[in-house]
Formats: structure tokens, sequence, C-alpha cells
């Protein structure tokens, strides 16, 4: 009780001397120092596997225990124990291809950092602009999302994106993993309408064997320069982009119409590129078997947006993951719309659920599955043993806006402080109507 | 060069039959008789008169005799059109023939006046003062083109502005103007287009529509004015006395538009539409307009690539199909028609095109008539062209057949009596088997192909065939080959003749170099080649077209869905009343009517739908909508545009009305985007797929008008450049109210005073300008419209109560409203409603204080909170966004789901007949397979006054529909390229999704 008080007495004293205090972000959760056990939750592994009544333990920021609490004996004497009964536990959701960190208000040009002047950008880094004590991250992670391929944007070769955890004091110790890939805007057959002068009819793209060729030299160019060693000349670009063919970088592939998704891929094979992701894949559908036949991973779009022709069924984009995933590939749900939607992904996935997935598939594509994409599923992406503790404990169902409700978020096992400068508002005008009363 | 030009004059002179009486004559009168006979033609007197081996007399310009048995004067100039046609010349009412190109260039940055020098219109795009007559001069090349192709005559005018002036009516020929021009002042034009003008306003389709309206108010009150002169005005009203042109192309809605307009006016405009009349056809006809249509019927699709082939859109394909019906369409509907070539980028494609509409059921002489009759009538000219008969004009065509079929030749066009020769009429045609003799040799030649351009062959020891290199050049034929047999002769032998009666005869170079004598007897036809028959079997066997769909989209279906008698049984009945939910519950739905709701209930004749483990709730309202609306949600060119109204331009055929129902939504506002403080009108509609946009509109809805404040009024994200349009500040905002508010008060007392005065003294004052603007903004002070205000932080959502209760009137509705909670009490006290998003935030400065909770705290301190879209992708998933007030505040369910039933309806004045379920109101009801909130529910049938007009179990069978049909016309497509005829690119096309900010800079060639 004392304690409390203290505690009281101290935001008071806090408010009174800092009263800018109310406009921060709230500060990371401090080190796991004791062993945590949620018990009897329902536990949603990521994996696509469900334990009914389960036994979650973790220490130093790692899952030690994921068991099935009925047949498991564990001694919680020294744990601070949750009991979760009814409650959903899952791993923290990963939202793929998003500029969480580098925008804060679309309208306001300086808060934007993801577009950087220029075509070739490959060593351009979006992890250094990345900013933890962005407003957007407190709501994204509310919601349940706990980590983000933050990732530049803009040219035609946007630059790197890094995995970043959504709690951290700094990009430093936000980055989970790297500068993991390089992010290349594949030329367009079509340009889009210009709407604005009254266009609605795609035009042929008239430059783009321009495009390829100049794509073409500059990677044969990134090539050959990484097998000359030491180079006299140096390059920052050509340097940047050694890590696509020696595997240990990801080339994301965004591109949409089926033709140029066919292209960009046998393209980026005959270059020698080692891994590729494709990003957007609106049309995937059609060239599905080839994207199977080479192994290629895809990140999809929002799910909640409109179908692309009216000919379209009204709920194909519900349904896209659900007929990929038929098809053979391994899909990631994303949501890169606008920045401030990005902690509406869980919803996104709950609609992939009602249509076709279930609920436990369609979780596996914001968690395990980007995981491996980015080469994170050592670390996290499912609830298993030796991965980070890096949980979302909800009252109820995390895919419905209904019952999506956190109770408690773990990052790496720091409990994380969920209300920021929205809560705090409701609170304050809640109060103040209260008063009123 | 200067030789050509003095050699072109002089032909002039030469064939100038009328004297120009005031012209100076440089050098001997050249005047000639010009007279005429044509005989043994089949004479096309008019479009129903064909009289056979008729002779037509013609004296300089007129004709002075047709018919059989008509004496040929002396001193005529005999010509035997034996086996010809003769048609009167067609007349092309959309043409801007002679007149200068318009000139049009913008500069950076906002254009709020007018830049037409001189005392013309407030508005660049009304020029009524344009006059074709003055400015048109002779155009051969483009003359030239339209003879070709059959015409005789154009109505000229200008095809620049919403207001266009008058047309001139003139003949094709080449002498000067003053001969040319049949009638000075024929017409009057109108579009939607503004065409050159760069002035901002309008900037939209709907600003369009207004500022004719206001046009013709203007011209009104200018009549008995003397306080200003208006040029563009003095004209407007010159030309009410001509006939009423309008060209409403782009969409067959804009046919509707134009016409509606006009009924508003008193005037009947000839329409000028968009060759997709037969998608809208029952609409079209109700508007008894005569229509002006196009024949511009697309290529096929190239279709080969099935990847390419996803970019055509399943209307366009079946566009493709049902163009060249849509004459036969209009014609079975009886609605009255010109046919125009305008459009058709290749001139000589028109009978090709008339041909395939005569093939599907055209009646031809329905097609002579829209090209003759039909047109000269229009503009009063039918005593001059359009027929043949004495005293009229001497325009006419000569041909071998009917001008509606690709292969007719037209040998010449007669314009006032001058020849434009086309074809030699008196070029035979050679086809037939001939014996050959070369000297001492003998071969059997064979004459084929197209009169024009014959092939010839030798055919020898009755079966090899030799090509013969050929030319001929009116009498005389130039030949050369190589006989294949040497024993009689090698190398190639060369023949120069003539035509005979019978054949050929002429000199011939042997290969030795030595001459001799050769002639071609004719000894017969060509056998006919089966060719032919097995095309007409094609044609007979080609598949009928694909069916109507309404809307023409996919997703359209044959049949508009109708009320039906449905019972529900056993649902879990949502009321959005007292009521709360009702487990286990049935509804029957009835005469569109909610007519019971109960437990155990039967009804005869009814269509039971099992509820079991289902939800039924109202249908969902979005209180921010900017689907359905065509070209243009804002007319943001100025601050105040309370003239303009979204139910001008409903569009009933946005693929977006089926997405909304696929989510529930049942009624919507269609609001004006947030570009300025005042904004437009609102339609509120409910989602009626397939039915028009007439039928769309709630009748008897009370009226909205959209406000909005912050930001997007200010222009403040609009680039530097837009930085000039009053307001640009928060307090320019309330400038503007208050002034908008002064003058409106001011506009009231002005009409009243006026309305007071007795019938003696009204006739010596003159009536107050009306002022389209100035009259809904005294609706809204007398609390006849209604506010819906986009507002985001709380000093100007304050400010705006304070305006209001100034006065004296409420605002309805705060729309977005995310600052809400911050003045929820004195949003309460005020009684104005909340509509808002349900977690926006952070796409501009002004809404980062936006908070989830706005909603739950609004709705807490008992203010009527709505959920809306302004979005057509959110809006199919308003109940998810409502549910999102339960995670965000905690909101109870029942009461999240009012959010997007009763309450928007409450805020639109709707409760009293949609919104909840309860006995009496309207049939608007979802079926949803799940808890209404849930992520995991979809919508199975939503239900608008008792028609299903969504149905999930259907979609599949509906999609089926669409590939087997899609299948079929790709099918359909392929034979059109085998069969060598053009095709085109597809190119896909993306549909702008409108919200609040979307701003076009040019309107008209959207869709």
């Amino acid at each position: 009780m004392n304690k409390l008080i203290n505690h009281i007495l101290t935001c008071f004293l806090l408010l009174v001397i800092f009263p800018s205090a109310f406009a921060q972000v709230p500060a990371p959760g401090d080190a796991q120092t004791k062993p945590i056990a949620i018990m009897n939750a329902i536990a949603h592994l990521g994996n696509g596997k469900v334990i009914e009544n389960s036994a979650i333990t973790f220490e130093d920021g790692k899952l030690t225990v994921v068991a099935d609490a009925t047949t498991i004996r564990l001694d919680l004497s020294r744990f601070r124990v949750i009991n979760a009964e009814g409650m959903h536990v899952y791993p923290g959701l990963i939202a793929s291809n998003t500029i969480i960190g580098l925008e804060e208000i679309a309208a306001v040009r300086a808060t934007r950092d993801q577009d950087e002047v220029g075509e070739f950008n490959p060593n351009i880094r979006a992890l250094v602009a990345y900013n933890t004590d962005s407003e957007i991250i407190p709501t994204t992670r509310f919601n349940g999302v706990l980590y983000s391929q933050t990732t530049p944007r803009g040219g035609r070769i946007s630059g790197s994106s890094s995995v970043m955890g959504l709690d951290a004091w700094n990009w430093e110790d936000a980055a989970l993993k790297v500068d993991e890939g390089i992010h290349l805007n594949w030329p367009s057959r079509m340009l889009y309408p210009r709407w604005w002068r009254g266009e609605t009819e795609w035009r042929v793209n008239e430059e783009y064997d321009a495009e390829y060729d100049q794509l073409s030299g500059f990677f044969k160019e990134a090539v050959s320069y990484g097998e000359m060693g030491e180079p006299t000349v140096p390059n920052l670009k050509m340097k940047a982009m050694s890590g696509l063919f020696d595997g240990s970088k990801t080339l994301y592939i965004h591109t949409g119409r089926a033709k140029e998704i066919i292209e960009s891929i046998q393209f980026a094979q005959e270059h020698g590129v080692k891994k590729i992701v494709l990003v957007g894949g609106d049309q995937a559908l059609y060239v599905a078997s080839f994207l199977k036949e080479n192994n290629i991973p895809i990140i999809l779009e929002d799910t909640h947006r409109l179908p692309e022709q009216s000919s379209d069924a009204v709920y194909l984009p519900y349904q896209l993951p659900f007929l990929l995933k038929e098809a053979g590939l391994k899909v990631v749900i994303s949501q890169w719309d606008e920045v401030m939607k990005v902690r509406n992904l869980p919803f996104g996935v709950g609609t992939a659920a009602a249509y076709g997935l279930g609920k436990e598939e369609a979780l596996k594509m914001v968690t395990l599955n980007p995981a491996q994409i980015m080469g994170v599923d050592d670390k996290i992406g499912s609830l298993e043993v030796g991965k980070l503790a890096s949980i979302v404990v909800s009252e109820g169902d995390l895919l419905d806006m209904k019952t999506n409700k956190l109770k408690h978020v773990f990052v790496e096992g720091r409990e994380v402080t969920l209300d920021a400068h929205q809560q705090r508002l409701y609170e304050k005008f809640k109060e103040k109507y209260e008063k009123q009363e | 060069m200067i030789k050509k030009i003095l050699l072109a004059c002089m032909c002039l002179a030469v064939f100038s039959l009328k004297a120009q009486d005031t012209y100076q004559v440089n050098g001997v009168k050249d005047e000639r008789p010009g007279i005429h006979a044509f005989t043994n033609a089949v004479l096309h007197v008019d479009y129903q008169t064909v009289i056979p081996n008729a002779t037509l007399i013609i004296e300089k310009s007129k004709i002075t005799a047709a018919g059989d048995g008509v004496n040929i004067p002396k001193g005529a100039i005999v010509h035997d059109l034996m086996g010809k046609h003769i048609y009167p010349s067609f007349i092309e009412l959309s043409s801007d023939l002679g007149l200068p190109d318009k000139e049009s260039s913008r500069g950076a940055g906002p254009q709020l006046a007018p830049t037409t020098k001189g005392a013309y219109n407030a508005n660049d795009a009304i020029k009524a003062y344009y006059d074709a007559a003055s400015h048109f001069t002779v155009n051969t090349k483009d003359a030239e083109k339209l003879k070709k192709a059959g015409f005789g005559a154009v109505l000229t005018h200008s095809k620049d502005g919403l207001v266009r002036g008058t047309g001139a009516f003139v003949a094709l020929g080449t002498e000067a103007e003053n001969l040319e021009i049949l009638k000075e002042r024929a017409s009057s034009h109108f579009s939607f287009d503004k065409g050159s003008s760069t002035q901002d306003n309008p900037s939209s389709l709907m600003g369009a529509i207004a500022l004719i309206k206001q046009t013709y108010l203007d011209a009104d009150w200018y009549k008995n004015q003397n306080k200003m002169v208006d040029l563009s005005l003095e004209a407007f009203n010159n030309n009410k006395n001509l006939t009423q042109f309008f060209d409403a192309g782009g969409d067959k809605l804009n046919i509707l538009r134009a016409d509606k307009l006009g009924d508003e006016f008193g005037v009947q405009y000839i329409i000028k539409g968009n060759g997709d009349e037969y998608q809208r056809l029952a609409e079209i006809k109700n508007t008894n307009a005569t229509l002006i249509i196009p024949v511009n019927f697309p290529a096929a699709y190239d279709v080969e690539d099935p990847l390419d082939a996803i970019n055509v859109s399943y209307e366009s394909m079946k566009h493709w199909e049902m163009a060249p019906y849509n004459l036969k369409k209009l014609q079975d509907a009886g609605v009255e028609f010109i046919i125009t070539s305008d459009g058709l980028k290749d001139l000589s494609k028109l009978s090709e095109m008339l041909e395939k509409a005569i093939e599907v059921g055209l009646k031809e002489e329905l097609a002579l008539k829209a090209l003759t009759f039909t047109p000269a009538k229009t503009i009063g000219m039918e005593s001059k062209v359009g027929s043949l008969k004495k005293g009229m004009l001497a325009n006419f065509i000569i041909t071998d057949g009917s001008p509606f079929k690709k292969d007719t030749k037209i040998f010449e066009n007669w314009v006032q009596g001058n020849i434009n020769s086309y074809k030699d009429i008196s070029e035979k045609d050679l086809n037939g088997k001939y014996d050959l003799t070369i000297g001492k040799l003998d071969f059997k030649l064979q004459i084929s192909g197209k009169p024009t351009k014959p092939d010839f062959h030798i055919i020898e020891n009755d079966s090899v065939k030799t090509d013969v290199k050929s030319s001929v050049d009116k009498t005389l034929v130039t030949l050369s080959f190589e006989p294949k047999d040497t024993v009689n002769a090698t190398g190639k032998i060369r023949l120069s003749g003539w035509i005979t009666e019978n054949g050929l005869n002429g000199k011939a170079e042997m290969a030795d170099g030595s001459w001799v004598e050769w002639s071609a007897k004719r000894t017969g036809d060509l056998e006919k080649k089966e060719e032919k028959k097995e095309d007409e079997k094609s044609a007979g066997d080609k598949e009928e077209p694909g069916k109507l769909i309404y809307p023409f989209v996919a997703h359209g279906l044959p049949e508009k869905p109708t009320s039906e008698t449905i019972l529900i049984k056993n649902a879990t009945v949502w009321t959005s009343e007292a009521d709360g939910v009702l487990e286990a519950t049935d509804v029957l739905l009835q005469n569109g009517k909610i007519a019971k709701i109960g437990k155990n209930l039967s009804a005869s004749g009814a269509r039971v739908i099992d509820g079991t483990g289902k939800h039924l709730t109202p249908g969902v309202i979005d209180e921010h909508s900017h689907i359905a609306i065509s070209r243009g949600v804002n007319e943001g060119s100025e601050a105040v545009t309370a003239e303009v109204n979204i139910e001008d331009v409903v569009d009933s055929d946005d693929i977006n009305i089926y997405r909304q129902l696929s989510g529930g939504v049942t009624s919507a506002q269609l609001l004006h985007g947030s570009a300025n403080p005042i904004g437009g009108r609102s339609a509120i509609i409910k989602l009626k797929w397939g039915y028009g946009p007439e039928e769309l509109k709630i009748k008897g809805a009370d009226k909205f008008i959209k406000f909005a404040l912050g930001e997007n009024v200010k222009q403040s994200n609009w680039g530097d450049r837009n930085t000039v349009r009053f307001p640009q500040t928060r307090m320019g905002v309330e400038g503007v109210f208050e002034d908008a508010f002064t003058r409106a008060l001011a506009y009231e007392k002005e009409w009243k005073t006026y309305n007071s005065l007795s019938k003696k003294e009204k006739a010596n004052a003159s009536a107050p300008r009306r002022n389209l603007e100035m009259e809904t903004i005294v609706e809204i002070l007398n609390g006849k419209r209604f506010i819906s205000c986009h507002s985001y932080v709380q000093s100007e959502i304050n400010m705006l109560m304070h305006v209001a209760n100034r006065y004296n009137f409420k605002i309805n509705t705060f729309t977005h409203i995310l600052e809400g909670y911050k003045v929820a009490d004195k949003m309460k006290e005020h009684g104005v409603g909340g509509s808002t998003f349900a977690d926006w935030w952070a796409y501009k400065f002004e809404v980062n204080d936006a908070i989830p909770y706005n909603a739950a705290l609004m709705h807490g301190q008992g203010v009527v909170t709505a959920i809306n879209s302004d979005d057509a992708e959110m809006g199919r998933r308003l109940n998810q966004e409502a549910a999102k007030t339960i995670k965000y505040g905690d909101v109870e369910e029942q009461e999240a789901l009012k959010m997007v039933t009763i309450n928007p309806a409450k805020l639109l004045h709707l409760d009293n007949r949609t919104g909840s379920i309860k006995v009496g109101k309207d049939a608007d009801v979802v079926l949803w397979t799940d808890h209404p909130l849930s992520i995991y529910a979809k919508a199975e049938k939503t239900i608008i006054e008792g028609a299903v007009f969504y149905d999930l179990d259907k979609e599949t069978e509906i999609l089926a529909g669409i590939q087997s049909e899609r299948a079929r016309l790709i099918r359909e497509m392929q034979g059109d390229k085998k069969n060598g005829k053009a095709t085109q690119k597809g190119k896909p096309k993306s549909q702008i999704i409108y919200h609040c900010e979307t701003e076009i800079e040019n309107y008209s060639s959207l869709k």
C-alpha cells in the first residue's frame, strides 16, 4: 500500500514538475529479473498449434516452458505467476514492410523519413532513422504487434530494412536483425492513371525496357563488384548489394501484376540472388504455380482492401491469403496502407481466418511465416522454448476487435506499458466528465 | 508553289456555279447554266421513298425536278446512272468544322476570376456570345473527309465551354463562306465540359451543372435590370429561341442529367450521347429527348495472352459486343435519334459501323432517316436538305448500293450543285473470263478482285496460274507477264492497251523486241466462289449477345431485385430499439416493410429463410460516404459552393454500391468533400443496386449540406501554390460563415420585400437576382436544410456551434469530429450529433489528438454518436468499425451496433423509417452469419425494402456467370482477330475512390 502511495506521489510530482511528461511515450519495460509463468491460458503458438490449457514460463527474456498445463508439473515458487485462465496467449505479431518509426504525421513533411531521393539506394538504411519515441508505436503495440520490418520507400531500390522490436530506448536496442533485406520496386509495364488529371485508364510504360536494362546493368555491376574482393575504388551502393549474392540478405521485390512477377523473379534468379520474397503481388494468384515452383514466399498487402476489378469476388482480398496458401505458397499478411493502420493488422488476420484459413493458420501469417522469411525464426515468431519471450496476453480472441484486449505484453521478457498518449487523453477527459456529474 | 496556288484559285473560279453578287469579277464573267440530268437512277427521294429508274434534274444549286417521267430540259448535261443510286447526302450535327482551335494555357496556382477580356460573364466557361458563323472558314481538308463519307452539310459549333454559343449550318462546298453558310444561327449549344477555361470554378461535374443552372437564372434576371452589362448573358437570352443542343457525352447517365437540367428551365435539349444508351434505356427513353448517337463501336480487345486479357474489364468486353446493338435498342424503344460520325477516328469507317448496326437489327431506313431527315428537321432545315425534292438543295450522293455497306462506293458527292468526284462513275467492272490473243499466241485471262483494283491472271493449260502485273488508269491498261509454258514464247511480254466494249485491245512488245497486236475478248463471268456462303453461314451461327445487366457492371443482374414477402425464422434479432436483442425470434417482411416480429410466425407464400444460429440486424447506415458519385466529389474552387448538389451526380452504376451491400450497408449519405467551408448539398440514398439514380434517392428525405473546417478548407496540405483562396486560417473560416449567413439574411429580406409588393408595384420593380448559393443557405437558417460538418479540433467545433447559435439554428452533425471527446458536453448542450471514425489518426497534424475512445466518450455524454466510413473500403466493414468502440472505451454491444444503425438514421432524420427492426419501418435488414460485431461475421443477405440486394450464397453463382460470359466474349474476340479485324490492346482501368480530400484538375474526362 505504501508502495502504491509512493507511486502515486511520484506520478503527481512528475506531473507537477515535468508537465511535459504527458507528451512522452512510455518508457520501455524493465529487464526481466524474475521468472514469469503465464498459466492456464489458451495458447496460440504461432506455428499452427494451440494448447487449450497452457503453461508458459520464461526467464531472462527467453521461453523456458511451453506446455500443456494439465500434464506438466512445475514448481512455481520462485515465479511471478499470471493466472490467465480464459485468456489467450500469442507470440507478438510481426508487421512486415511498414514505415513504423519512419513517419509520424503523413501530411507533415518534416516527420517523414522513409523516402530518399535517387533511384538506386541499396546502401540507405531504415534502421538509423527509426524513431523509438514515435507515438505510432504504442498504439500499434496496444493491439498485439510487437515487431516491425521497418522498410524504406521510393526509388527503384529503396534501401535496406531491419527487423525492429517495438519497445526500446533507441534504435540500437530495438534492432533484432539489422539490414536483413534490400527492397526493389520493380518497374511496371503499365502505369497507374494520373487520376488528378482525370485519367482512369492505365498507360503503357514506354520506358519499361530501358528501366529493365538499367536495373540489369546495376545488378551485373554489383555481381562483378562482389567478385573483386577489395576493389581499389570502393562503391557503397555496390557493396551494399553484395549480401544478396551470398544469401546474407533477402531481395524483396515489390510488384503486383502477373507478368512483372514472373519477369522480376526470373531476373533476380538470373543475377544469382539467393533469397527472394515477393511483396504485394495483387495478381499472384494467376502465377501461383510459378511462385511455388520457385519457392518464392509472398508478403501480401492489407487484407482490408477493395478488389482490383468489378468482376472480382467482393471478398477476393479477404480470401487471397487462403487461396495462395492452398496453392502451396508461404504467405505473410501485412498492413502497409497508412502507418497508423498497422495497429489493425490483427483484424486483417481475423478476416483472412474467416475466409478459409481458420484462426491458427491465419495467425501463422503474421508470426512464424514472417519470422522465417526475415530469418529471425530462431528468436521470434512462435511460442517455443528457447525463443524470445515476446508474448501477448489478451482477454479474448486477439484477431477480433470486439475481444482484442491486452492484459499483459512482454517484449523479450520485459513487461511493456500499454497505455500512452491516446489512453492518457481518454482518461483525462473521462475524468473531466466524471467530475461534472 | 505560286503556280499551284494560282491554279487552285482558277479551279475554284471555273467551277463556281453561284454568283457572289457583291463581288467584283476579275476578268470575264463565267457563270454557267449548271443544268444536270441524272437518269436511270434508283432515286431515294427521302428515307422512306424510293423511285426506281428515276430522273433528277438540278439547276445550279437547286433541284428542279425529281421522279419518274421527268423531262430532260434542253442544255442539260446528262449523267446516265443505270444501276446506280442517288441518296440525299448526310447531315452531321456534331461538328466544329472550320472553327479555329481553342487555346488554353493554365498558369500555376489558383485562378479565381475570369480572364476573358471585356464585358463578359463572371465565368469563362459561359461562352454564349460565341457565334460560329462569324468564326467559320472553309476547311477544305476536313470537309473532304466528311464528303467522302457521304455528308453534305454540317452544323458547326464551338466545342468549348459549358455554354458554347450558336451553331451555323454550313454546306461542305469549297466556295466562299458567304455561299456555304446555309443558316447563320441554327442552334445553341451546351455541355458539361468546361473546356479551355482555366478558371477554377467549376472543378466538378456537379459544379458545372450548378453553374449552368445559375446562368439560366442570371440571364432571366439580366433582362429586367439596368445595373450592368454582361454580353454573355445578353447572348444567352438571344439564343433561347434556337434549337438547344446538349453534348452529354462520356456517360449515359449524363443524358439523364442534361435532360433534368433542361426540365428545370422548360427546355428540351437535343442530347448528344455516348453510344452506351442501351445500358439505361428505360430511363433514357423517359427523357423524350431526341438523341445524337455516335457509332464509334470499339474494336475487339487483343485477348490472345491470358495474362494481358486480365487487363480488359468485364464491362469493356460486354460493351464491345453490345455497342453495335445500341441503335437497334433505341429504335425498338421508339427513341428518336440522329446518327453522328463524331467520335470516329477514321470517317471512312462510318459505313462499316452502320453495316454492323444494321446486321444486328437497325432498320436501314431508320439509319437513313437519322442521317438525313431527322437532323434536318431538328434545325428547321427539312425543306432545304435531307430529301431530294423540287426546290431543295442539290445535296446528294451517287452510289452503287446502300451507303450502309462497307463495300458500297460513293462515286460522287454533289454539294449545292457542285460535283465532288471520288470514283470514276464510268469505270467498268472488268471482272470475268477472257480469251487473250497476243499475236499468234493464245491464253486464257481472268480478271477478278475489286473493280477499283482488278487482279489479272493467265491460266495456262487449264490450271497453271500466272500472275500478271497490271495497272488500270481510266481506260488505259498496262500488263506484263512471263508465260510458264515456254514452248511458244520465252521471256516477258509487255502489253499496253485500252478498254473496249467487250474486252481489251492494244499493242504488245515481245521479249525479243518484236511488236504485235493483242486483244482480250470477254467470254463470260467468273465462277462464284463458295467462300461467301460460308461467310453467311458463320454469321447465322453467331451466338446471341450476352444478357443485359443492371447496372452494366460485373455483378449487375438481368433482373432488378424486387420486394418479396420474407419470413426470417429463429434468428438472434438485434432491434436497435428498447427491446434490445431478441433470441430465437422470427421477423416477417412484407410489402417492403417490417410486418411482424415474434415467435412462431407464419405467412403464406412467404420465402422462409432459416435464421438459426444467425443474427438479424437493421441495415447499416453510413452517415459519411463518397461512393456512387460521378466526376468529382469536391467543388473546392470557391469557399462557398452551396449551389452544387451531389443529387445531380449520383452514379447508380458504381461497383462500390454492391461492395457496400456485401458489408450490410443499406443507406448512405453521399457527401460533398471537405475542400471548402461551405460545400455542396448531399444525396441520401438507399443502395438499390441495379436501379437508376432517381430510384436510389430516398424520396422525401430531409435535405443536408456539407460544411468543413480545418486543414482541408485552409488548403494546408495543398502545396505552396494554394495559399491564395480565402480562408487560409481557422480565423478566416469563421469569417466565411459569418459572411455567408449575413448575406443570406440580407438575401432573404430582399426577396421578402419584393414578394410583399402588390402586383402593380411588382410591375414597376425588378425582381432580385435568384442566387442558388444564397437560397441554400437561407434554407439552413430556416431549418429546412441540415448541416453535416467535417471537423477535427475542438476550437473550430466550438466556433461553429457559436456561429449557429448566433443565427438561431443548430448544427445537425459534426462528421469525423475526432476531437469531439474534448467538447462532448458542449455538443450535447447544442444538440449536435457526432459521426466519427473508429480509429483513424496521424494522417495530418490536426488529427494528432484523435483517439479511438472518441465515440465512447461522446456517447457517454449523451451525444448521438455514429461511426462513418468516408471510404469505400471501410464502408463495407462498418459493423467491425463499430465493434472497435467495445475495445476502446467499453461501449456496450447493442450501443455499439446502434452507432451504425439507428444513430446514423437519427442523424440523417431517417429514424422514422429505417435504422431499427421495428414493425412498420422499412424492411432494411441484414442477416449475418455470426455475431454482427465480430470480425468473423459475414453479411449473408442484405435486404432493402424487402428486396434481397446482396446474397452471399448467390455470389458464387454470379462469379461463375461472370467467368463463363467472359470466356464466351473472349472466344468472340478471338474470332474477330482471326478474321483480320482490328483489335486494341487492353488497358486496365482504375476507379478513383473518393475521399473528403479528393480534388481533380480535369473532372470532365473522368468516369
